[in-house]
């Protein structure tokens, strides 16, 4: 066990940059997740760290050791692949023994420890068979066997479920966490998909383009996003943006959403600025509030214990910017989560609310968010 | 239901004319050798003899040295599938994984050699081996027919590497293995079935040349290949075409007998299970 200190890798491609600047702290133990759309960088900067790919610059160390110019085979790192790489040729007893044979270990001892594994992840019963007489899920499973047997410093795990059907991944997702908490190995874990981070992190790295976003826990990921990019990945329905022009036509700095004026906490020195509010779905309440409008819902949809409510936004409202989290959505609605709502929301006008306070603001140019 | 059995019935048909095409000549080679001598220009022609001469394939290895002949083609193409496959198996695995600048513009400059028709090559090899005093030995044949074999499985394997996700040797190399390691403990092995289909393309593309063993081994009897010799059975004034044709047959089986060892592996996917 150890942590693994990533400073300043940066990685291209030729021209193309793939990583820029990355560094990053992680401390003995933890489950880090490497979170962002497809095409960021995730998977390079794994295999950066896996030693399967060369960094352009910066170093890694893994458990106070230089690693940058070691061979994969010598990190003491395992690496679970998304489509899980088992070798096809051998058995899965074989598979999940292949490293400790190739580091020299005695056969006994690499029965002893294979069984082990197998028994945890509940394949022992699977040992003699080959890969392609397994299930997914089963595959899925002797890949992480494959990982533990090896008593890593580190495990690296890229997009591990997204083979899974999604029972399958919500049941596993569940494991690999209790799996991280038994072991307690430092752990990398790389998704596109911000509900695995959330879950599962100690700690989210969100990137974006090859550079990191954001550094924080799921917590602060979500009430505190950095900026724009981050508010609206991070959160199911994701974030409402609107844009909006900070006025001060009443005694304190205020912003005209939805034909009202709502005001908000910043001082007067921003008057006149484009802003954009952010505003969580389930923000929004039924009925009448702190800040209340009326509204033509344009669509619920019920999903029994809870009602989505789609409302158009006003054209001096609407944002441009690309939404690039887990829902693409239009800019021109928003949306309303309704929990245990009210039977009589249905199609005609209703009052919606919110709680100002619950207000995100980001800079409409910089898009990096104003505290 | 009327349709499909329609559509069964006209698959068949086509299948079995496509063979018979195919099989008539072959079953014509067998019947000419087992017909007696007088038997052979009758019209009509006659399908099956009166009394076969099944002792005519004895009698040919008794009286001709077609073991000798198998033996030396067996050597030559044993010996170039050999060469062609090492170089060929690094060669497309390097085409295959690694991105090297004009990587592309060689691999189809490997192929050019491919398309030059044999007879182009042989009298330039016949200078070269003359100078390298190989005229006359198994080697000029072997390298001659590795020079024809490579351009080509170096591109049949090219093309399976490709299917073998990269992330087999990685996962090997995490595992401890060094890239040639990964390469000899995980993928040649998953390439088994490539590996069996491309050598044995190379067998047979040595096992049927005749140009080459003509001109390069003519003159050294002790070393005749299987279809050089067969040639030297053909009188000047009479042709004993029986005998001919069962040296021929003599000559095909190998082949034969290998491929149905080898149809197995050439059906069958081990990739199959690497993935998800
Ligand atoms: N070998 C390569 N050559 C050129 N570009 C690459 C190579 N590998 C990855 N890339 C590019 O690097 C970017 C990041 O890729 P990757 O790390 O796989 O993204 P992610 O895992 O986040 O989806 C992508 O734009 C991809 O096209
Ligand atoms: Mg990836």
């Amino acid at each position: 066990m150890a942590g693994i200190h990533i400073e300043n890798v940066t990685k291209s491609y030729g021209q193309l940059s793939v990583l820029k600047n990355f560094s990053l702290e992680v401390s003995d133990g933890e489950f880090v997740v490497f979170v962002g759309p497809s095409g960021c960088g995730k998977s390079t900067m794994l295999k950066i760290l896996a030693g399967l790919e060369e960094a352009s610059s910066g170093t890694i160390r893994i458990g106070g050791r230089d690693v940058t110019d070691l061979a994969p085979g010598d990190r003491d790192i395992a690496m679970v692949f998304q489509n899980y790489a088992l070798y096809p040729h051998l058995t899965v007893r074989k598979n999940m023994g292949f490293g400790l044979k190739m580091r020299g270990t005695d056969p006994t001892e690499i029965d002893k420890r294979v069984t082990e594994a197998a028994k945890i992840l509940g394949v022992d019963h699977l040992l003699d068979r080959r890969p392609k007489a397994l299930s997914g899920g089963q595959r899925q499973r002797v890949a992480l066997g494959r990982a533990i047997v090896r008593e890593p410093q580190a495990f690296l795990m890229d997009e591990p479920l997204s083979n899974l059907d999604a029972k399958l991944r919500v049941h596993t997702r569940a494991e690999i966490s209790a799996l991280h908490k038994r072991l307690g190995v430092t752990t990398i874990y790389v998704t596109h998909d911000q509900i695995e981070a959330m879950t599962m992190a100690d700690r989210i790295v969100i990137m974006k383009d090859g550079a990191i976003q954001q550094i924080a826990d799921p917590d602060t990921m979500f009430k505190k996003p950095a900026n724009l990019f981050v508010a609206g990945f991070i959160g199911s329905p994701g974030m409402n943006f609107l844009r909006a022009t900070v006025n001060t036509n009443g005694p304190s700095p205020a912003a005209r959403i939805f034909g009202y004026d709502v005001p908000l906490r910043i001082p007067q020195s921003f008057a006149g600025r484009e802003v954009i509010l952010g505003l969580r779905p389930e923000h929004i309440a039924a009925g009448p509030g702190a800040v209340t409008f009326d509204v033509m819902p344009r669509l619920v949809e019920s999903l029994g214990s809870e009602k989505y409510v789609y409302v158009d936004v006003p054209v001096e409202n609407r944002v441009e910017a690309a939404r690039t989290g887990g829902d693409e959505r239009r800019a021109d609605t928003i949306i309303a989560r309704l929990i245990n709502p009210d039977e009589r929301v249905t199609e005609g006008p209703i009052k919606l609310s919110f709680d100002p306070a619950r207000l995100h603001l980001f800079d409409a140019t910089t898009q990096a968010s104003i505290e | 239901m009327k349709r499909s059995t329609l559509h069964q019935t006209t698959l068949y048909a086509a299948v079995f004319l496509v063979c018979a095409f195919l099989i008539f000549p072959i079953y014509w080679l067998f019947i000419t050798a087992i017909s007696p001598p007088d038997q052979l220009r009758v019209l009509p022609p006659r399908f099956w003899p009166e009394i076969p001469r099944w002792e005519v394939f004895g009698q040919v290895i008794r009286e001709r040295p077609i073991l000798l002949w198998l033996g030396n083609s067996a050597l030559a193409a044993i010996g170039s599938v050999i060469l062609s496959m090492t170089v060929s198996v690094l060669a497309g695995y390097s085409l295959s994984r690694f991105r090297v600048r004009g990587g592309q513009s060689l691999g189809l400059f490997i192929l050019t050699a491919k398309m030059l028709p044999a007879t182009l090559l042989v009298i330039p090899l016949f200078g070269i081996f003359r100078t390298m005093d190989l005229i006359g030995s198994l080697w000029s044949i072997i390298l001659a027919h590795a020079t024809l074999i490579i351009p080509f499985t170096t591109w049949m394997l090219k093309g399976y590497f490709d299917t073998i996700p990269r992330e087999l040797e990685q996962a090997a190399m995490v595992d401890g293995c060094s890239p040639l390691g990964a390469m000899v403990r995980v993928i040649l092995p998953v390439s088994a079935p490539g590996l069996a289909a491309t050598a044995l393309y190379g067998f047979v593309l040595s096992w049927s040349d005749y140009a080459y063993a003509r001109t390069f081994l003519t003159n050294a009897q002790t070393n005749w290949t299987a279809n050089l010799g067969i040639t030297t059975m053909k009188g000047e004034y009479i042709s004993n075409w029986g005998d001919i044709s069962a040296a021929s047959i003599l000559i095909a089986l190998p082949v034969l007998i290998i491929y149905l060892f080898l149809e197995r592996y050439l059906v069958g996917g081990l990739t199959a299970g690497a993935e998800k």
